[in-house]
């Protein structure tokens, strides 16, 4: 039992679940989930928003904006998402942008978030047949008028399921955002454990809730998936 | 003094990588006649065509569509290249048709046609539709304006594929290859259609390998080898009496190949 390893003195064993607790600690998670749902909508609002634009101009003629754009996900993908987390909570005050620490978490995640969606955007893209973007070029159209109108409907049921995982890493990474006292679901369970020595009753649940939150995620995106076939 | 050529092609070479496609071809195309462009693959047929509309970079040499450099404009003394967007709005008028079609998967056969109008010319989306419905009758296709791409025979998208080249109003159309692509009893439904459009003069390139069709419907028959135009003539003298042995060898593998199939 990992938890008897951990406080081999307070924590009982499997027998001696706690149930308790477990029912205790559900409106404190409760309201963690809210705040993890909130981080999640707007880091998935403009993290989506950042790479589709960051995706769009990675396929455009402007040979510095595509360079910018690729720093940024090379940046973005070598990185621990930790990391980045801490470097816009303490790299944003340098630069004179106090923010709260959840907005700190909403930027970090949008910018993590938008690093991998600009690839997703960017390969579904390229993942339509050359001759779509010929016969485009044939009937006049500019590069932006065949991505916008020709290319990216038709590559949106290609995005969605990657752009789905994407979304559920940015749920599961939001509790990265406990280090930097935002109290989400991750931390709310934290805190209740530091309080009841409880961590594996308190894990459990906490796994559970996010299961929850995330098999709702699927589905909707399996909705959006059947509409866009 | 007769009338400028609507298609003036000066010194056309294309290389891709250091393999020579297009070789310092010239070609004067008058409006209302209808080329036809046979040769054997690699010959840089298709090439030719992609370069007059710049889907296509050519290496060097010179395209004038109505007048229009293709490349760019001269102002003063100095050559001033295109932007993207002045290239794209050069290419409006040059109609093409693809071996495989490309028609917008995404769109109803009526939106295949309606896009061009709507979203190049600025027609408004309702007039657009009522053009492009008119354009699908002259295809013969009233009977399928709804249909998905994929729910339509090859014959049948290549007609919509027609139609929506012809809805830009093009002064010059360009076929690649047009029937290719297609099962054998569906040929003939598209080569009609572009004899329809020969006959009522606009001005084509066809790439083709039905040699009868080129000869009945051609006014000029180009025969490309090597990157090169051999031979420039009428089509029925070109079939009778080829006069390069490159040609000669050319009508000989097909002759013998329509032989054997014909059993």
């Amino acid at each position: 039992m990992p938890c008897r390893r951990i406080f081999p003195e307070y924590s009982p064993g499997m027998n001696e679940f706690d149930w308790n607790v477990v029912w205790y600690a559900v409106p404190y998670l409760a309201a963690g989930a809210v705040v993890t749902l909130e981080l999640s909508a707007l880091g998935m609002l403009f993290g989506t928003t950042i790479g589709a634009v960051a995706g769009l101009i990675s396929l455009s003629e402007n040979r510095l904006a595509r360079g910018i754009v690729r720093a940024y996900v090379y940046f973005v993908r070598g990185t621990p998402a930790l990391v980045q987390v801490f470097l816009v909570y303490f790299a944003m005050p340098q630069f004179g942008l106090e923010l709260s620490a959840f907005w700190s978490g909403v930027v970090a995640l949008s910018f993590n978030a938008g690093g991998f969606i600009a690839e997703i955007v960017r390969s579904g893209l390229q993942s339509i047949d050359a001759g779509q973007t010929e016969a485009a070029m044939s009937i006049g159209m500019t590069n932006r008028q065949a991505i916008l109108f020709i290319l990216l409907p038709q590559s949106l049921r290609r995005i969605t399921p990657p752009l789905t995982n994407e979304v559920i890493t940015l749920v599961k990474s939001s509790s990265l955002l406990s280090v930097i006292s935002i109290s989400e679901l991750t931390r709310s369970a934290q805190a209740i454990i530091a309080a009841k020595f409880t961590p594996f009753e308190l894990y459990a649940e906490l796994a559970v809730f996010y299961l929850v939150i995330i098999s709702i995620l699927a589905k909707i995106s399996e909705y959006v998936e059947r509409r866009l076939a | 003094m007769t009338e400028p050529p609507l298609l003036r092609i000066r010194g056309l070479s294309k290389v891709f990588g250091d393999i020579p496609v297009l070789d310092r071809v010239d070609l004067d195309v008058t409006r209302g006649e209808v080329l036809m462009v046979i040769g054997p693959s690699g010959a840089g047929k298709s090439t030719l065509l992609r370069c007059i509309n710049r889907i296509e970079i050519p290496t060097t040499g010179e395209v004038v569509v109505d007048g229009i450099n293709m490349a760019g404009n001269q102002r003063e003394h100095r050559f001033v290249e295109d932007s993207p967007t002045e290239t794209a709005r050069k290419r409006q008028r040059i109609g093409m048709v693809f071996q495989r079609f490309n028609l917008f998967a995404h769109l109803s056969a009526l939106d295949n046609v309606a896009i061009g109008p709507h979203r190049v010319l600025g027609v408004t989306k309702v007039e657009a539709r009522k053009q492009a419905a008119e354009h699908l009758e002259r295809v013969r296709l009233s009977d399928h304006i709804v249909k998905r791409p994929a729910q339509l025979s090859g014959g049948q998208q290549q007609r919509v594929a027609i139609a929506r080249a012809l809805a830009m109003g093009p002064t010059l159309m360009l076929f690649d290859e047009p029937t290719s692509a297609l099962d054998p009893e569906l040929v003939g439904e598209v080569l009609r259609v572009i004899r329809d459009l020969a006959r009522d003069g606009m001005t084509m390139l066809v790439v083709t390998h039905e040699m009868a069709f080129a000869r009945d419907v051609g006014t000029r028959l180009l025969f490309m080898d090597a990157g090169r135009v051999v031979e420039d003539r009428p089509p029925r003298g070109f079939f009778d009496q080829p006069e390069t042995d490159r040609a000669r060898a050319f009508l000989r593998r097909v002759n013998s190949r329509e032989a054997e199939t014909m059993g």
